[in-house]
């Protein structure tokens, strides 16, 4: 009797420390995607009562004939492939510099990182500002062709302008995850490698990258992650012109179902975005869980 | 202490260098936001002839600068603290019992920090109409907590793993509720994590863009900052002096911030990572 007096308190205080936190979860994910997958599968848009049961319609039209949502899922890999190499290149560049024995490495880090407390729309406004009159001012200045070019009026150009706004805002959080990194390597490590006649390449390939690698770890999950979500960056630097040509998946899926009100379709491209998140961190997972050294 | 060598000053002067050309937009925007229009054609990289002062005076009446501020103040606030008050106590149960179901609950909460929250937005305002949490500076707030949960959860689980058991056991023994035992004893210890987590869900919330617009963005009066500087520059994008007066007033606080917390926030950020 005792005992189970006992059990079910000790539940009671489980559930008690538990469930504000599950309620704020389930509320804020689970429901919203079981509503997702009920969705999918309806003609809804957005005010009807009961939406229409239409099948694997959406899923079908997604598919087959929607030509924005391809080229927005075109531009999102090439996005993704890109900014996940430049930012983590350039940030680790970035961090070797700024480990080194510098006096003002304290100010320099705090530098670089300043874009990232900036809210992303904010920043895109920032170099909208820059390329409308910045470049042009520069380009009286200079004449140099780089800064007449339409950095934001141009469908091949404008791809590289917002990679180039994203990785500056972002290159300092990367950097000092990699600073971080690269302080928790021991000396004695890079000593012994020294004295056994590496030289300063082979040092970096054989001792200091592959202990790096929980940071590079780190850094490309978040950059993966960051790269999936792009969104705000474009809303105010290009509005994801000219016509479509910066519209990235989340962007697509924004105004299907806030502009066009097709709910329904929409919630059947979020589906879809999930399933491919889900696929590509498992895969993520699974690639870098054996190259981690243990110290 | 080794010499400093001559190609270490070089490095250092062009990283100096570097910085300051990495920074020269926000510099430029500040120059600019004190130049009436015309000037700003003109004259961009020089400094200002005479303060054009009513950029400023005209962007803080038109987006209501200090209602809006207060605004993501109370989200902020009131976001980041139902986050670390939810999560601490879920996280702490969670990683003292030893149950499968306890361990099937916790990789539940922490799934979500890897999907895109846009797979969810649409059906989540829905949702949000139903209980009446949108188009509310307090409804936005409090939806944040579940949106923060997971990764506090995850980063308090880890961490509270290596605190002994026996501190609020013996604690309990003595005739302490659990409730009490964890905030007496367990929570004090959790500092640093705590800190982490505050400093890194400040400058998110703070910033988000995605949920506020499409939760409050309706009526002038609920909008945050980065929304009202949105929607500003769709208003007056030909009053580019206005615009980008707005857009210092929106990055003031957050440089602030900045520069006030800057130890804090590099050490949450490289903890908050090792750990994710």
């Amino acid at each position: 009797m005792n005992t189970i007096g006992n059990r079910r308190y000790n539940l009671l205080v489980f559930l008690a420390f538990i469930i504000p936190a599950s309620v704020a979860i389930v509320y804020a994910f689970y429901v919203p995607f079981i509503m997702n997958i009920y969705y999918a599968f309806t003609q809804w848009n957005g005010i009807q009562k009961v939406p229409t049961f239409n099948g694997i319609d959406n899923f079908r039209e997604i598919l087959r004939e929607d030509d924005r949502f391809g080229a927005a899922a075109l531009f999102t890999f090439r996005y993704g492939v890109f900014y996940i190499v430049l930012v983590n290149a350039l940030s680790l560049f970035l961090a070797i510099l700024l480990d080194q024995n510098l006096k003002t490495k304290n100010a320099l880090r705090a530098a670089f990182y300043i874009p990232n407390i900036l809210s992303l729309v904010i920043v895109g406004f920032i170099w909208k500002f820059m390329f409308m009159f910045g470049s042009d001012a520069l380009g009286d200045l200079t004449k140099w062709r780089v800064f007449q070019l339409s950095w934001l009026g141009d469908r091949f150009l404008s791809f590289y302008s917002v990679l180039f706004v994203s990785i500056w805002q972002s290159v300092g959080f990367y950097t000092v995850i990699y600073i971080a990194g690269l302080q928790s390597i021991p000396n004695d490590i890079l000593e012994a490698a020294t004295i056994d006649g590496a030289g300063s390449a082979i040092r970096f390939l054989r001792v200091t990258l592959p202990m790096l690698m929980p940071s590079v770890t780190s850094c490309f999950f978040f950059s993966l992650i960051s790269s999936v979500r792009v969104f705000d960056v474009i809303v105010s630097l290009t509005g994801a012109g000219p016509g479509r040509a910066t519209a990235s998946v989340t962007f697509d899926i924004y105004t299907e179902a806030f502009t066009n009100n097709r709910y329904g379709y929409a919630t059947a491209k979020t589906l879809l975005l999930f399933v491919v998140v889900l696929i590509i961190s498992i895969v993520q997972v699974r690639a870098f869980k054996n190259r981690e050294v243990e110290v | 202490m080794r010499r400093r060598s001559a190609g270490l000053v070089l490095l250092e002067v062009l990283l100096v260098l570097f910085a300051l050309v990495f920074l020269y937009p926000i510099i430029l925007i500040c120059i600019n936001s004190l130049k009436p229009f015309s000037e700003i054609m003109t004259r961009l990289f020089s400094l200002p002839r005479k303060l054009a002062l009513e950029n400023y005076s005209t962007a803080w009446t038109v987006i209501n600068y200090p209602r809006l501020f207060l605004n993501n103040l109370v989200i902020t606030v009131v976001g980041v603290a139902g986050i670390i008050a939810v999560s601490a106590f879920a996280a702490y149960k969670l990683s003292r019992t030893k149950t499968k179901y306890s361990w099937t609950i916790f990789i539940l909460c922490i799934t979500p920090m890897i999907i895109p929250f846009q797979t969810t937005m649409i059906t989540l305002l829905k949702l949000a109409k139903m209980m009446s949490l949108s188009d509310s500076v307090l409804g936005l707030a409090v939806q944040y907590w579940g949106f923060g949960a997971p990764f506090a959860i995850f980063i308090y689980h880890g961490f509270i793993k290596t605190i002994p058991r026996e501190l609020d056991e013996s604690a309990i023994v003595d005739g302490a509720t659990p409730f009490v035992a964890f905030l007496r004893i367990i929570f004090p210890l959790l500092k640093s994590v705590t800190s982490t987590i505050i400093v890194l869900d400040i400058m998110w919330i703070w910033n988000d863009f995605l949920l506020p617009l499409i939760m409050v963005n309706g009526s002038k009066s609920t909008r945050t900052l980065s929304l009202a500087v949105y929607s500003f520059f769709g208003q007056y994008n030909t009053n580019w002096q206005f615009a980008i007066a707005a857009l210092v007033l929106a990055v003031f606080p957050s440089i602030l911030y900045f520069l006030l917390m800057q130890k804090y926030i590099v050490k949450g950020v490289t903890a908050g990572a090792v750990k994710g």
